[in-house]
């Protein structure tokens, strides 16, 4: 009987070791759990930088859906490699279907982004930062807001609006596309929130974030989309008092050197020349793909050959223009060969490690927000005191002033200055799309292809064309929604013509 | 079978032994290791009786039989020569048992002498077979159970245990992916059960549930048998891991009463058939496809003929090309070896039983410098210490090395080698290796795979070591009490080096070396370890009842840590290691698992008839949501053997038949151990030009996440004839999974694009049947023993009626997972033939950019236009397989015994996405053999243009390599998996048995698949039959020697 004890004993201490209370409550110490976060102050920022972190995924490949498919720049095309037929070659080609991969990706890093800016100012209120800090951080974070879906809505027209977070994945199901002019109304009260309290510079050690002047600046480009010119005006007035001046030298606006200078509105910010995986690489995406290190200065990486300065656009440049030596070179000497492929120059510069470069991207800078007041005030109430903006933007370039033209005449005019200054910059199909009708555009873009099919920029090695290349359609507008996105729930619309 | 000559020898000199003392003192108790008897005095109207009990079937004299004289404790065992002798009433009946025969009463009727011949019994009735916590007779199981024993399987090489379950069993898919040295196989028991939560089943050793792998490092020679859990009855006791089916193994342990040294020793070589290599076009044929490739494209681009003069002159004459290189010839060794070393030694004297064993295997790959080695020591003891007290404890380790290769896929060693410039010579002139090869031309350049093995280091080291025991009481008569507690402990080590002079695939030399040289190295460490506590009663009540019940608990933890780091840019490759890397960064990670569950069993039997057993299990996990930690997982079986029925007739060559059912449920928690929660991402932003560090929110919180599970019925029949010679199972079952845990596509609005979720439903159905019939001519002994399976498996739900998720790619094949369909479906345009002429593309739906030569596909939508997305494209092929069987043929006469395996696979479609790759016609790659029966124009189009698999011409690419009917291929095949001849060698002094043997593994393949392995499938489960190109399967040869001391 003695041994029924021992063993009793045995049974129940070896049950109550093993039956402590937490042995089925595993969490990963490695990481944190969302719900012990978004409590005090350092922790809504690390929230807030986590957005910055994503717009600079958005901001990587941006380039094929706001410049690559414009008439700016074509690809170096490659015979031999026809992998990016079906994705990323869509975009210059106008063969992008619903089923294009980077169409998803698209979609689904905006409304990653739109996810944590939705989040975070939902944790807000029950935060212990100072009411003060909190009334800063909704602006910032709904600048964020109107930012992507400012962005969502150029690109795809009617979007899904979300503006809070979800509690279960079943709610999104029920979240279908709205009408554009609610998605921009929801964009106009966003920014006007934000620019009650978004602070007019931040603290040093906040330098790249999202300012008055980037909100200012987003507003007067939502207004000036949407035709609404005297607001656009108003708007854009305001930031000529808030300290922003041209740089005296058109390069240093991109010189790695001066980053966040003078002319700084918002920019997406990189860090190269270390380990900590914050650095761009746009350069390598966009030098010739046979160029080996002729341009980068690292041989050992492939460049991509993307957006590469169509001809066309080289032609655009004024003669004397300053700013077409630093924004593209007409081609590059690899061993002893000049070979005339051209190339971005704009984001060129030396980095001490290959593939990390230390270039930030430009979103809003001051040059731009002159000539958006200068498009504005032509709208408005035409040229007469528009010249002053353009004309500060032509001198820096080394231009004669212009004086005395038609409002028609000066759009056009004003039009092919934001082309050439803010090329590759990421505005050109959106200036584009704004400032011409379905119809127009869609003639403008038959006849860029029409030059590009005649004459390509880049040889392609003996490969025809095929027959749907370079024809553009109206519907060709938008985007299509991604095909992906309508077999997970098909209560969701396409555009006409996908 | 000489074995068990020397444990008979063993034992009858021990029972003599007993004997002679038993004559001496009428009051000595003596207690053998194999029966209990005691002596009495004998009976004054005995008279003394002798004889000789032979084996019925072989005349051999058997030893240490029990012969004793019924109603009495009076008895003895026959000796070495099979004699007995003892003192019975001359009416009196002697009761003839011994193990593995059939009990024999015999009447002494004023008999003197009695010979008598010994029928084997009904040896797998009386069978005792694992299962789960325990063990069971075999005509007492009412669930599906297979049972492997090692005898069985021939000289099977021991790679690993995956291997040794291959064709064995019905139901039980055993698929070797791969050829790599060390790969485990995969296992899939009756098809696929989930979607999302893997479809592994659970391993147990000795009792310990280990997880949904052993890992590589069990040595197979050291194991006895194993058992196969099946059905929800029998699976169920292991409640949340049992949904995929239980794979019991059993190691060995000192038999009883006998000392025994065993040393074997295996030597082999393997390699490639020449039968199972892909063939593509050597020097002067690639040659001459490029300057064909080149002459039709301007007659057709251009519309006249081309001057030889315009072809650019490294091809204008293909008859000079200089060199001529199979790459894959190149990396693979000519023949690997490999060998397998163990020494064993096992004692059953005494109380204690123990088994001690060492071995050492290696084996090089068939890819040069691939390798594996393996040290493995087990030891196992145990035994009864005193009435109260029994124990056990096994403890095993083993450390292996392996040297790996990034081998699979078209960017990889292995498909590389198919498309590489054959026109290349491995060495310049002067005897140096080339490090880049190809890059002109126009043909893509790779880096010289055979620079590659011999540079980069890629190394795997593993030491594993598990150990479990237990302790036993007898608290009462017939009740036992059971604590275990098991543990195992991994650590490894691995470590990556590239050095700069590698290049990298690339468009023309873009490619070539120098790269940045980059390092790995990473250092991991499980820990997992289980206490079970388990009570046993089993009560006598009376003959005609029996009954047992189980009661326990268990809780099971495991816990994982590692760090890594990574690095690049180095001053030169003359340090591999990571420290020596410039640039740094390191990782640590850590996770793990819990689980706690009660479990409760009973077992009844009324008259060996009717047959009853129910289970249940409530258990509770770690990786669920907090709102469903604890699930329950009953079951209930049924059994009936109408022989035993009364009203059955006795015929005698109907040995035994039972009907069983059997419903139960089971679950499947391999999702993961945090799925349930929701984590922030590192995601860091620079401000003010230093790093701001940042997170986002990584997943959807879920915390109703909770058990996927498994309904399954199953009825089955076990059917034995003519004494055993002939046994049959037939099984059918259903089994319905529910609350599938499936990473659900939600709308990315959300902000997330998926999400794990309880939804959907699978059913998997299907017939199983085995046979096994031995049979005897004179002195040869056959056994054939046949096992067929057919298994649908069908979604009927996933989220939504319509609700279809999708795998793969455009251009590599998808897997579509649709209501109502199979798992996995292959999914793409189906193929119509081809285009031969621009009027027949003018005619058909629009195919844009399309020209004569391309594949004409359907336009599933009928809209007039065949688009370039997934609108138009259909099911194309099913890689579930239709049925799969396995068959062995034993043999034995005299001295030899022969052992063969066949395993097929019937009605299985793979997609061979490497094609896309190795039929690439723009030039840029080397293409296959076939290519040269290419289309070339309309006039000249190749023999069977129209063909399924046939791809069409050089002029374009664009309709070519789409996921398309053209790259699905049947797999059906038959391979002969294993053939070894043994031969017993006679006595030699002081070596009890040798015996020396001859095999074969994956000796012949039976096939119209064109890939080296039929096996192949390189995505995961739900995405079968996708053929890249891995690592290729070799054939072996092998002799080996077993010695017995």
């Amino acid at each position: 009987m003695k041994y029924l004890i021992i063993i009793g004993s045995l049974i129940i201490c070896l049950i109550t070791v093993s039956c402590k209370k937490d042995f089925l409550n595993k969490t990963d110490s490695t990481r944190i759990g969302t719900e012990l976060f978004f409590k005090d102050q350092v922790q809504v920022d690390r929230a807030v930088h986590g957005i910055y972190g994503q717009l600079q995924g958005i901001t990587n490949s941006a380039y094929i859906f706001k410049e690559m498919v414009s008439d700016n720049t074509v690809f170096d095309f490659n015979p031999l490699d026809r992998g990016g037929a079906a994705g990323w070659e869509a975009f210059e080609f106008s063969t992008v279907n619903s089923g294009n991969g980077e169409i998803s990706n698209l979609w689904n890093s905006y409304y990653s982004a739109l996810y944590n800016v939705n989040n975070t100012l939902g944790k807000l209120p029950a935060s212990t930062i100072t009411d003060a800090s909190k009334k800063e951080m909704d602006a910032e974070l709904k600048f964020l807001r109107a930012y992507l879906y400012f962005d969502l809505v150029r690109y795809f027209g009617d979007v899904v609006l979300v503006t809070k977070t979800l509690e279960t994945p079943d709610e999104a199901f029920n979240l279908l596309r709205v009408p554009q002019a609610q998605v921009y109304a929801q964009i106009e009260t966003d920014l006007k929130d934000a620019i009650i309290s978004i602070p007019v510079k931040h603290a040093t050690a906040k330098l790249g974030r999202a300012n008055k002047g980037a909100a200012l600046s987003l507003l007067g480009s939502v207004y000036l989309t949407q035709k609404k010119f005297p607001e656009a005006v108003s708007t854009l007035s305001s930031i000529l008092t808030l300290g922003y001046a041209l740089s005296p030298s058109y390069a240093d606006v991109f010189d790695p050197q001066k980053k966040n200078g003078v002319e700084s509105v918002f920019e997406i910010q990189y860090q190269g020349g270390n380990d900590l995986g914050e650095q761009s690489n746009f350069m390598y995406i966009f030098a010739p793909r046979l160029s080996g290190g002729a341009i980068t200065g690292y041989a050992n990486i492939t460049p991509g050959g993307r957006n590469i300065p169509t001809n066309d656009l080289i032609a655009a440049y004024e003669t004397g223009d300053l700013r077409k030596d630093v924004s593209l070179k007409t081609g590059y000497t690899r061993n002893n060969v000049f070979i005339p492929i051209p190339f971005i120059n704009k984001y060129n510069h030396p980095h001490t490690i290959a593939g990390r470069t230390d270039n930030n991207w430009p979103i809003f800078r001051y040059a731009d927000v002159l000539l958006m007041l200068a498009e504005a005030i032509n709208e408005a109430t035409g040229p007469a005191t528009a010249f002053a903006y353009l004309n500060q933007v032509r001198a820096r370039a080394g231009l004669a002033p212009l004086f005395g033209l038609d409002r028609a005449a000066f759009r056009t005019r004003v039009l092919r200055e934001r082309r050439v200054e803010l090329a590759f910059e990421n505005h050109r199909w959106f200036d584009l799309k704004r400032t011409n009708t379905p119809a127009e555009f869609t003639a403008f873009m038959n006849v860029h292809g029409a030059k590009e099919k005649a004459n390509p920029t880049v040889g392609r090695g003996g490969i025809a064309f095929n027959a749907l290349d370079y024809i553009y359609v109206e519907n060709e507008y938008v985007l299509p929604i991604p095909a992906s996105q309508i077999l997970i729930n098909a209560k969701l619309t396409q555009n006409i013509g996908y | 079978m000489s074995l068990i000559s020397v444990i008979l020898l063993i034992t009858s000199d021990l029972l003599t032994a007993t004997a002679a003392l038993k004559n001496h003192s009428d009051r000595l108790t003596i207690a053998s290791v194999s029966n209990i008897f005691r002596s009495k005095i004998l009976s004054k109207a005995d008279i003394p009786i002798k004889g000789k009990i032979t084996d019925q079937n072989s005349g051999e004299a058997l030893i240490g039989v029990s012969v004793k004289v019924k109603g009495t404790n009076n008895g003895v065992s026959t000796n070495a020569s099979g004699s007995y002798s003892l003192n019975a009433p001359e009416n009196g009946l002697l009761v003839i048992s011994y193990i593995g025969y059939q009990t024999l009463e015999v009447p002494v009727n004023n008999r003197e002498t009695i010979d008598i011949l010994l029928v084997r019994s009904n040896a797998s009735l009386e069978e005792v077979v694992v299962v789960g916590y325990g063990s069971q007779r075999k005509r007492d199981i009412t669930s599906a159970v297979s049972t492997i024993k090692m005898e069985d399987i021939g000289e099977a090489p021991s790679r690993g245990i995956t291997q040794l379950i291959q064709g064995q069993a019905p139901g039980v898919v055993v698929r070797q992916q791969n050829g790599r040295p060390g790969a485990e196989f995969q296992v899939r028991i009756r098809g696929i059960g989930s979607l999302g939560a893997g479809s592994d089943p659970l391993y147990v050793i000795d009792g310990f549930a280990l997880g949904t792998s052993t890992g590589q490092n069990i040595n197979p020679n050291d194991i006895e048998s194993i058992t196969i859990l099946k059905d929800a009855a029998a699976t169920a006791i292991y409640g949340a891991r049992g949904s995929n089916g239980v794979v019991l193994i059993t190691t060995k342990n000192g038999k009883e009463g006998q000392t025994n040294l065993n040393f074997s020793v295996d030597y082999g070589i393997q390699n490639i058939p020449d039968s199972r290599k892909v063939t593509v076009l050597n020097g002067v044929e690639f040659a001459q496809f490029k300057k064909d490739v080149f002459m039709d494209q301007i007659r057709y681009f251009q519309n006249r003929e081309p001057t030889i003069d315009e072809v650019p002159i490294s091809y204008r004459f293909p008859e000079q090309t200089k060199f001529s290189t199979n790459w894959f010839d190149e990396i693979l060794n000519k023949n690997a070896p490999y060998t397998d070393y163990n020494l064993s030694l096992t004692s059953g004297q005494g109380a204690i039983k123990s088994m001690v064993s060492i071995g050492y295997y290696k084996e090089d790959g068939a890819v040069i410098k691939t390798d594996y080695d393996r040290f493995s020591a087990r030891s196992n003891i145990g035994g009864n210490i005193n009435k109260f007290i029994s124990m056990g404890w096994n403890l095993s380790g083993t450390f292996s090395r392996q040297n790996l290769a990034n081998t699979d896929g078209r960017g990889a060693l292995i498909g590389q080698t198919l498309i590489m410039d054959p026109r290349e010579p491995v060495y310049e002139s002067d005897g140096t290796i080339r490090k880049y090869i190809g890059g002109s031309d126009g043909v893509f350049g790779f880096p010289n795979p055979v620079f590659m093995q011999n540079n980069i280091i890629r190394k795997q080291d593993i030491a594993d070591v598990l150990s479990n025991g237990f302790l036993e009481f007898a608290l009462l008569k017939n009740l036992k009490f059971r604590s275990s507690i098991n543990a195992r402990l991994t650590y490894d080590r691995s470590n990556v080096f590239v050095p700069s002079t590698i290049g990298v695939f690339g468009a023309g030399l873009s490619g070539a070396p120098p790269r940045i040289a980059t390092a790995s190295a990473s250092t991991g460490e499980l820990i997992n370890y289980s206490a079970d506590q388990i009570l046993t009663y089993a009560p006598k009540i009376g003959e005609n009842h029996k009954i047992d019940f189980l009661a326990g608990f268990t809780a099971q933890e495991e816990k994982v840590k590692s760090v890594s780091g990574s690095g690049n840019t180095f001053p030169d490759d003359l340090v591999p290691h990571l420290g020596a890397a410039i640039l740094r960064s390191s990782a640590s990670a850590e996770f793990g698992w819990s689980l706690l569950a009660y479990m409760s069993r009973m077992n009844y039997s009324y008259k060996d008839k009717y047959l009853f057993a129910v289970s249940i299990r409530r258990e509770g996990s770690s990786r669920f949501g907090a709102k469903n930690k604890y699930g329950n997982f009953p079951a209930a079986s049924i059994g009936w053997r109408v022989t035993e029925e009364n009203f059955m007739p006795k015929f005698s060559w109907l040995t035994d038949l039972k009907f069983r059912a059997s419903l139960g449920k089971t679950g499947n928690n391999n999702i993961g151990n945090y799925s349930s929660l929701s984590f922030l991402n590192t995601n860091n932003y620079i401000l003010n030009n230093a790093i701001a560090a940042g997170i986002t929110v990584g997943s959807f919180a879920n915390s109703a996440l909770e058990w996927e599970k498994s309904d399954q019925l199953d009825v089955g029949m076990d059917l034995s004839l003519f004494n055993d010679k002939l046994t049959v199972t037939a099984e059918y079952y259903r089994k319905l999974t529910n609350d599938m845990l499936l990473p659900i596509s939600i709308p990315a609005v959300s902000g997330f694009t998926s999400g794990l979720s309880n939804i959907g439903k699978v059913e998997n159905k299907g017939f199983e049947f085995a046979i096994d019939h031995k049979v005897k001519w004179g002195k040869l002994n056959i056994r054939n023993s046949f096992n067929i399976a057919f298994n649908r498996n069908k979604i009927l739900a996933i989220k939504g009626p319509n609700d279809a998720l999708y795998n793969g790619n455009f251009y590599g094949g998808y897997n579509v997972q649709k209501v109502g369909r199979p798992i996995g479906m292959i999914y793409g345009y189906k193929k119509l033939g081809i285009f031969n002429t621009q009027d027949e593309i003018n005619k058909s739906p629009r195919q844009d950019g399309v020209i004569p030569g391309g594949m004409r596909f359907l336009d599933a939508d009928g809209n007039g236009e065949v688009t370039y997305d997934t609108r138009d494209m259909v099911e194309i092929g099913n890689p579930n397989p239709g049925f799969t069987w396995g068959h062995t043929l034993a043999m034995d006469f005299k001295r030899f015994d022969f052992n063969i395996l066949l395993i097929g696979v019937q009605d299985v479609d793979i997609y061979r996405s490497i094609e896309a790759s190795t039929m690439n016609m723009d030039g840029v790659f080397n293409v296959l053999d076939k290519a040269k029966d290419r289309w070339r124009s309309p006039q000249n189009p190749g023999s069977n243009p129209n063909a399924k698999n046939s791809q069409g011409g050089t002029n374009f690419f664009k309709w070519s390599r789409e996921s398309s009917e053209r790259y699905v291929y049947d797999a059906s095949h038959i391979w002969v998996r294993n053939i070894s001849l043994g031969y017993a060698l006679p006595k030699i002094k002081n070596v009890s048995n040798a015996r020396v043997f001859i095999s074969a593994t994956n000796f012949a393949l039976f096939t119209n698949y064109p890939g080296n392995n039929p096996d192949v499938s390189q995505r995961s489960t739900i995405e079968g039959g996708n053929d890249d190109e891995a690592y290729p399967v070799p054939r072996t040869f092998a002799v080996g020697a077993k010695l017995n001391f």
